[in-house]
């Protein structure tokens, strides 16, 4: 059938055959790397279509429906429309800091796709401690939505940083602590453990193992990534647009682009560590590609995001506070201790 | 206790909203495509005015009595006549409607009896230029061409009917039988007419009647009579 992973293995293979070794390994990084990029780009292409679509079929109308197939070219449109825009900067602004915002938020986002398994075998770098990288990572982008309110020297982006702040240092806590009953019943922090360990029938997946863990990790991922109803960061009706506010052109669309990679990266890790990644629900079912198998999950589980943001309304800065620190954290607690109590007894 | 009781509770209504939008998700969307598609409009929708013409012998309709340049609230519209020689009646010579100043109310197809000037459905009628807005005679009947309409003439005969009636209803009784002759023979002209076209109408009318009749006989002689003479 159709693996990926051989194809990869020919071409590093050929490329042995004729360069040095020192060569081959900056050849094979830098090309993983762009492999991943394109990947990555052409399903932010299609999520934001997708997000269009969904959003006003939601509302009974009909989305973009000129360009392309039903709107299809609608987010090439758009995108050629942001490379012609010209690159504003504020006349106050810390220009250094401005610049480099943009561009931490895309590494961030990119960078958590260094552990994530699209398939069996398919993945850039099996780290030993590939949930925790995953968690560091993407708290990174905490950092740049701060530099992106900071340097811009305006109000409603400074107020949209620090929003954003307080939610996602609140939200890693239970984040994180949702993770860890997954991580005791599968003993490993690396995801081809975890994966693996979740093989065989659709019940042997950690959701029905850690359903609790599974909602604490759903919501506090939602929060993460800014989406609503935990969209106070970028508020439209209170901050304009939040920390974005002042970015305009590519600057503007790298923020977006690693807005929804962030989707996807929640997606994938919920599938991972969830939804047995790359696994078949039966295994008869093998012989479909482990990687079109992932990507069905992860893409459901980016429809349920979507799904979320369009049916509920964005909470208050307290409520999400208190809901946070009140609720999913002893919530993830409970959980932590209940798989103790599973593993010691099993 | 109560906390448990409280999310199980929010956990139902926000599945339930869940439920409301994937509902709508597969509902049919109901944008309309507007170049591409555009919406039947109503037969009564008030959208630009046109001149009718005569479907067979091609001219208007019109017979430049001015009760719609009378009837405007805005005077937009400007009409010249002239009297043709041959038939000795009234033409008109110029037709012009100021669209600019027209609120499109309706009274002028209200006010006229000759079905000459109606208010379409059309609406795609913007320009670029504002002078392109005062439209004369032949630009209105140009786009009246096509525009489907009834002859008027029954709607007017009831009108007339009905406004006799309700007259000679607030009158009876109270007022001399020189007013009220003067009222109730054009009616019965009408009625006669009506009664041709429209038996159920003349149910109608002869139920209107008797009530007359039982309320106060006495005062009212002529039309007890113009009844009785129907009936034969």
């Amino acid at each position: 059938m159709l693996e990926l992973d051989p194809i990869f293995d020919a071409i590093s293979e050929w490329l042995a055959s004729f360069l040095p070794p020192v060569v081959v390994t900056i050849v094979k990084g830098f090309g993983t790397a762009g492999v991943v990029l394109g990947v990555l780009s052409l399903f932010v292409l299609f999520f934001i279509w997708m997000e269009r679509k969904v959003s006003a079929h939601m509302q009974q109308r009909l989305g973009p429906m000129r360009t392309g197939w039903h709107g299809a070219l609608q987010t090439v449109a758009d995108a050629v429309k942001l490379i012609q825009k010209e690159d504003l900067v504020p006349s106050d602004a810390d220009r250094a800091v401005y610049f480099w915002a943009p561009v931490v938020c895309f590494a961030a986002a990119l960078m958590a796709y260094l552990v994530i398994p699209f398939g069996e075998g398919l993945i850039v770098q099996d780290l030993n401690i590939g949930i925790l990288y995953v968690i560091a990572i993407t708290t990174f982008t905490v950092v740049s939505l701060l530099m992106a309110g900071w340097g811009s020297n305006n109000k409603w982006a400074l107020l949209g940083g620090m929003r954003s702040a307080a939610q996602i240092v609140s939200y890693e806590v239970p984040l994180s602590m949702s993770l860890i009953g997954t991580i005791m019943i599968a003993e490993s922090l690396s995801m081809i453990t975890i994966v693996e360990s979740q093989s065989g029938p659709f019940w042997n997946w950690f959701v029905f193992r850690q359903p609790i863990g599974f909602i604490v990790y759903f919501i506090a991922a939602t929060a993460e990534a800014n989406r609503t109803p935990f969209d106070i960061p970028e508020a439209e009706q209170e901050l304009v647009a939040g920390f974005n506010v002042e970015y305009s052109g590519m600057k503007f669309a790298m923020f977006f682009l690693a807005e929804f990679i962030n989707m996807f990266t929640i997606s994938a890790l919920a599938v991972t560590l969830f939804f047995g990644g790359w696994m078949a629900p039966f295994p008869f079912l093998d012989f479909i590609p482990s990687w079109i198998w992932f990507l069905a999950k992860a893409f459901t589980s980016v429809f349920v995001l979507m799904w979320f943001r369009w049916t509920y309304p964005r909470i208050r800065v307290d409520q999400l506070m208190g809901f946070a620190w009140k609720f999913l954290l002893p919530l993830a607690f409970l959980n932590i201790i209940l798989t103790g109590i599973g593993i010691y007894i099993f | 206790m109560n906390l448990v009781k409280q999310t199980i509770d929010g956990i139902y209504n926000l599945l339930l909203g869940l439920g409301v939008t994937v509902k709508h998700l597969f509902k049919k969307a109901i944008t309309v495509q507007y170049p591409k598609e555009r919406w039947e409009m109503p037969e009564r929708s008030r959208g630009v005015i046109v001149l009718l013409s005569d479907k067979e012998t091609g001219k208007l309709n019109c017979t430049a009595c001015m009760l719609c340049a009378r009837a405007c609230p805005v005077a937009a519209i400007k009409i010249e006549r002239e009297k043709n020689p041959e038939t000795k009646k009234f033409e008109p010579t110029s037709f012009d409607i100021d669209t600019t100043v027209c609120c499109y109310c309706g009274l002028c197809e209200q006010a006229c009896n000759f079905s000459a000037i109606k208010l379409t459905g059309k609406y795609e009628f913007s320009v670029y230029d504002k002078d392109r807005l005062q439209y004369d005679m032949d630009f209105l009947q140009e786009i009246g061409r096509d525009v489907k309409y009834e002859k008027k003439k029954k709607v007017a005969k009831k009108a007339v009917k009905k406004a006799a009636q309700k007259k000679k209803e607030d009158k009876a009784g109270e007022e001399e039988k020189s007013q009220e002759k003067s009222a109730t023979k054009p009616s019965a002209k009408a009625d006669a007419a009506a009664e041709d076209e429209k038996p159920a109408d003349s149910e109608q009318k002869e139920e209107s009647k008797t009530e007359d009749k039982t309320g106060d006989d006495k005062n009212e002689p002529d039309s007890s009579e113009e009844s009785e003479s129907k009936k034969e």
